[in-house]
């Protein structure tokens, strides 16, 4: 499936630079339309606000976490199919297997490279 | 605690012993002053056990007064722990500093126009230099880090000292409601945080769980 490269993006996460480095790598992607939030409810919010083809967040933000956005995510009928990649250091294997049970389409582990995500991106659209 | 020796009461039980009928008022007289005496010894030993004991216990709160001393807490709170976190504080801000300024060189040779050869060379060399500079912020947070590094150790001798001659056992539990809802949110909402190298798994055991 091809991937549509004009679809909003959300970057959630509660550090600046790591906003900038997601969206830098999106737009040498080809990504153009990238939004963020610094934490699970405002993301929620921009959710509700926005249709968007694509989350990229991180775990641990205050006061809602990543975790707890990908579970509000998945059981709101409005958009419990959109597509969620956890980006997080994160990486013990109880983190990872919660948020494949919750439903999350894929997980990358911090520090990451612009390849790394490129390939989890397509193998997300790919599913 | 066995100040009750059953010989102080010896004579009171002999002399009970001996006068069971007819009691006079001679005989209770008689009776307060065995008492009294036999008494008289069981206070002695009382007094001298509860002085002893006391004794000890204003040695132990001397030395755990000395003990608390040594560990110096004001000086750690007013001084040690207050430094080691404006330290770490101004490591944040330099790390964030030099972080934004690779990032910006970045941005502009990536938005740069590469048509003019010399003036995109030129443009590279400018901003490689913005970022050589902007990496002598490892040599100033690695001094920094060293102190707050010291201040750790100057803690942990000091408590690992008090521990031992206290022989402090730790108790469960928390010292306020935020800990506890901290320590409660952590748990259920996984926040491990950053492990340490081969504490967690690697994004090629992550990618076997989605496998």
């Amino acid at each position: 499936m091809a991937i549509d490269m004009s679809m909003p993006v959300l970057v959630v996460d509660d550090y600046n630079t790591m906003i900038r480095i997601i969206r830098n790598l999106l737009k040498q992607l080809g990504f153009e339309d990238v939004d963020d939030a610094s934490d699970g409810s405002a993301a929620l919010s921009k959710l509700r606000e926005k249709r968007y083809g694509l989350v990229i967040s991180d775990w641990n933000m205050e006061p809602m976490t990543g975790y707890e956005l990908l579970k509000e995510v998945r059981s709101d009928p409005g958009l419990s199919k959109t597509p969620f990649i956890m980006v997080t250091a994160e990486s013990k294997t109880e983190n990872v297997i919660a948020a494949k049970k919750a439903g999350v389409n894929n997980y990358i582990v911090k520090p990451f490279n612009a390849q790394t995500l490129k390939t989890k991106i397509k193998a997300v659209f790919a599913e | 605690m066995a100040l009750a020796d059953a010989s102080h009461f010896d004579r009171l039980v002999e002399f009970l012993k001996q006068k069971r009928d007819n009691v006079t008022f001679h005989d209770i007289i008689s009776l307060a002053e065995v008492s009294a005496q036999s008494l008289q010894s069981f206070f002695q030993a009382l007094d001298a056990k509860i002085y002893r004991e006391l004794r000890e216990i204003a040695q132990y709160i001397e030395s755990m007064k000395h003990e608390i001393g040594a560990l110096q807490v004001n000086d750690l709170k007013n001084s040690r722990i207050p430094a080691a976190g404006e330290e770490l504080s101004a490591i944040v801000r330099a790390t964030e500093e030099a972080t934004n300024t690779i990032m910006e060189c970045a941005e502009a040779l990536m938005a740069a126009g590469a048509s003019d050869p010399a003036a995109y060379k030129a443009l590279v060399d400018e901003k490689m230099m913005v970022v050589f500079e902007a990496c002598s912020f490892q040599d100033i947070t690695g001094q920094r880090i060293a102190k707050v590094v010291e201040t750790l150790e100057h803690i942990e001798q000091r408590v690992a000292r008090f521990a031992d001659v206290m022989q402090a056992k730790d108790i469960d539990g928390f010292l306020s409601s935020h800990e506890r809802s901290r320590a409660e949110r952590k748990e259920k909402l996984l926040l491990n945080g950053p492990p340490l190298a081969g504490d967690g798994v690697d994004q090629s055991g992550v990618d076997k769980i989605f496998a």
